[in-house]
């Protein structure tokens, strides 16, 4: 199909590096900013997304070749689901105990 | 200037990524949050078309989407952060101004902009730095490998899902890896199941009876330690100080 | 090689030279309206298959229950879909006053989307498809999951505490039936070498287009288990619990009416047909067949699929939410796990081209002698399963009793003592 011959057509690297940047650094806001764990995870899985992004767009750009860039990726992929299972589990685990979610709140160790 | 059609598709999902992140980073309605997650989630998954990884696009639609929005949903909803307004944190601004600070960073890294850097050069940090050597900021020259006949990087094989599936499997590649994230998954899974199990009622009440008894047979190891000595330690719980003066009233 | 398929494929070059001579001065722009083109010629056949199939099912269903069905609307009441979409058009259309109106408008039409989104895929004929992705049966089932998020969209954009209950339900539904679909798209997959849909098919052929030996000849417990989750992936009956009136009042699509219902109703019928393609596809070899052209193959084996949909819902009654995730997650998991394990040995063992022998070792057979080796190993899994699950049923089926017998001979003798 002509449409889409090349899909890279007039894209440098540096726009994707650019854009997974700005992900990154919004997810970091949303961590270290937000008063509530789930907020906290989901800017946990945006930084996760923003590293994909930059992981295939080197694998694209540099090594297309190689499979490097993908089980990278792929790894990354995997525990980033693996972590907001067992930090989303963890989360109402807490609530359970506590009735709350706030981290300011969570700085004991009892149950 | 005249943008090509991929130039077009990919500003528009890189409009829709940022806004739908700066939603969910800022909004106080967790559950409009987390929707617009799941929004970011398909303008990534247009990056990875765009990028000729179609099996990642769809991986992402199938985990992210799929199974990890549907988490956070359900983990929203069963904390009761839907009727809740989630307040914000006092450290908001000067996080803010952290990553800004960072993107900043990091666009002088990895943008356009290429200039070269001579701090033993500025006016009074030079002098802290006489040695410092200039140094060149900017997108790293090997960043730009293209053919050189068309001028474009070079064309993805048609095998590319075949020789990464061989790499997940090849004794001298990633096996190791592979096998450790499927260990990892496994704990992951069988670790939530029992944390977030529900837990019935005389499970709850046998909990607290083994806690409570733990406490009671420490202070009676202590109570028991301290019995000798007659002058009690500050640090002991009042409980053991009531057992000790009973115990020294009884000799 | 068929007449008909030629024609199609002589109208289609017609129509797409039309649109290039005109839009010869951008070739982009060419493209795009032909692809846009032959999108909406897919919506619209789905569609229109829809109004059919919501006929076709109600006629059907009322055979088995022994009445007619309806017969009032036109003769043998054929026109009923036009009537049911007047109705539906005409139908006001409410919005609960404190829902929150983007989420609750957005939703079916998002379902709406996600499941026309299955049909860009389906191989219609040898070179009829929308687009022929080396990653098809991996998309299908993404897009399947990606629509769970508009359930719990429609359940918590109606407001409503019931409609919330019955999103949350659905979707643990649909999320659980998820995993036996995948695992038992795998040893298709494997066998044929390849993800995508046509490469599926012509592994199911012979080289001169008849059909060789269909994949549900291989793997029995495949095609059943990949057969009755895809029903439950769709909450037909008897998986239907979920959107039952008699029991939670219609469930996550309860406050919408009108247009917007149709859509929760044509995603249903929509999804239930791309799975009973898909079925057809993977297992039953998709367009191959000798005489008739290849698509009249592809909708006879589709609609025999979709009858066997509308016999189970005519015929079983409901089940109930606890039996249906204890049939997943006790039986079909498990058993597709060993089936998988069993089937990877085999077909290390057994392979049946010179190159794969020379390359990898292994037994080399001719294809029917590997096809009826797999068909022993999975028949006796299923039969293995089955009679495992069934004597489990009946011990704790006979404890029950005990405990029931026991208490019951308690009360006589307090009674006879009172």
């Amino acid at each position: 199909m002509d449409l889409f011959a090349n899909a890279l057509n007039g894209i440098p690297l540096w726009w994707f590096l650019v854009v997974s940047a700005a992900l990154f650094c919004i997810g970091l806001y949303g961590v270290m900013a937000r008063k509530n764990a789930i907020a906290m995870l989901m800017g946990v899985e945006l930084m996760l997304n923003a590293v994909n992004i930059n992981l295939i767009a080197f694998w694209r750009f540099i090594a297309p070749n190689s499979p490097s860039g993908l089980a990278f990726a792929a790894f990354v992929f995997v525990i980033a689901a693996a972590e907001a299972a067992i930090g989303l589990a963890l989360i109402i685990s807490v609530y359970r105990s506590n009735q709350s979610i706030d981290p300011e709140k969570l700085d004991q160790m009892k149950l | 200037m005249a943008l090509t059609l991929q130039q077009v598709i990919f500003l528009a999902l890189a409009v829709v990524v940022i806004g739908a992140a700066l939603f969910v980073v800022t909004t106080r309605n967790l559950f409009r949050a987390a929707l617009m997650l799941v929004l970011s989630f398909f303008a990534v998954a247009g990056f990875y078309v765009l990028l000729d990884a179609g099996l990642f696009a769809v991986a992402q639609i199938l985990i992210y989407i799929g199974a990890i929005s549907i988490l956070i949903i359900f983990s929203v909803m069963l904390t009761r952060g839907m009727q809740a307004m989630i307040p914000r944190n006092s450290q908001a601004f000067w996080s803010a101004v952290v990553v800004a600070i960072i993107f900043a960073m990091l666009l002088l890294l990895l943008g356009p902009l290429r200039t070269t850097v001579n701090v033993a050069a500025w006016p009074i940090i030079g002098s802290i730095f006489p040695n410092a050597t200039p140094r060149e900021l900017g997108a790293v020259p090997w960043a730009y490998a293209v053919e050189p006949a068309t001028g474009l990087p070079a064309v993805v094989p048609e095998t590319y899902i075949a020789t990464f599936g061989f790499s997940l499997v090849d004794i001298n590649q990633y096996v190791l890896p592979f096998l450790l994230v499927a260990l990892l998954v496994d704990i992951a899974l069988s670790g939530a199941v029992h944390i977030a199990r529900q837990r019935r009622p005389i499970e709850v009440i046998q909990e607290r009876q083994d806690i409570a008894a733990e406490d009671a047979a420490e202070a009676e190891a202590i109570r028991n330690a301290q019995q000798p000595a007659p002058v009690p330690a500050p640090a002991l719980p009042e409980g053991a100080v009531a057992a000790a003066t009973s115990a020294a009233n009884e000799h | 090689m068929n007449p008909i398929n030629d024609l199609l494929n002589i109208i289609g070059g017609f129509i797409a030279g039309i649109i290039n001579s005109i839009f010869s001065f951008s070739p982009f722009l060419a493209d795009a309206i032909t692809m846009g083109l032959a999108a909406i010629i897919l919506c619209t056949f789905a569609a229109l298959s829809f109004m059919g199939l919501t006929y076709a099912e109600r006629k059907v269903v009322a055979r088995i229950q022994d009445r007619v069905g309806p017969n009032q609307a036109g003769p043998l009441g054929l026109l009923q879909p036009i009537a049911d979409g007047i109705k539906m058009f005409t139908k006001e259309d409410t919005t609960p006053a404190a829902a929150d109106r983007w989420v609750y408008n957005l939703a079916p039409l998002v379902i709406a989307v996600f499941a026309l989104t299955t049909y860009a895929v389906l191989p219609f004929a040898p070179g009829v498809v929308g687009t022929n992705l080396n990653i098809g049966v991996f998309y299908v089932l993404a897009i399947g999951s990606g629509s769970i998020v508009a359930i719990i969209m429609a359940g918590w954009g109606s407001n409503n505490k019931y409609a919330l209950l019955g999103a949350f339900r659905t979707v643990a539904q649909l999320v659980g039936y998820e995993v036996p679909m995948l695992l038992n798209v795998l040893p298709v997959v494997m066998l044929a070498g390849s993800m995508g849909l046509i490469d599926i098919i012509d592994h199911q052929t012979l080289a001169n287009g008849n059909a060789g030996i269909p994949f549900l000849l291989f793997f029995p417990l495949s095609a059943v288990v990949f057969l009755i989750s895809g029903i439950a992936e769709t909450a037909r009956s008897p998986f239907d619990l979920l959107e039952a009136e008699s029991e939670i009042v219609a469930g996550f699509h309860v406050e919408y009416s009108g247009m917007k219902f149709a859509l929760f109703f044509l995603g249903e019928y929509v999804n239930a047909l791309a799975v009973a393609f898909v079925f057809s596809t993977l297992f039953l070899g998709g367009f191959a067949g000798p005489i008739l052209p290849p698509y009249i193959w592809l909708l006879l084996k589709a609609g025999a699929v979709f009858t066997i949909f509308m016999w189970l819902r005519g015929t079983l009654p409901r089940v109930r939410i606890d039996q249906m995730h204890n049939l997943n997650w006790k039986f079909f998991v498990p058993l597709s796990i060993v089936h998988l394990i069993l089937v990877i040995i085999l077909l290390k063992v057994f392979v049946t081209s010179p190159a794969q022998q020379a390359a990898t070792g292994g037994i080399l057979v001719d294809a029917w002698v590997q096809a009826a080796i797999m068909f022993v190993a999975s028949a006796l899994t299923l039969i293995a399963g089955l009679g495992l699950a069934a004597r489990r049923a009946r011990i704790s089926r006979l404890a029950e009793e005990d405990v029931l017998a026991r208490r019951r001979a308690e009360n006589m003798a307090t009674a006879g003592a009172a």
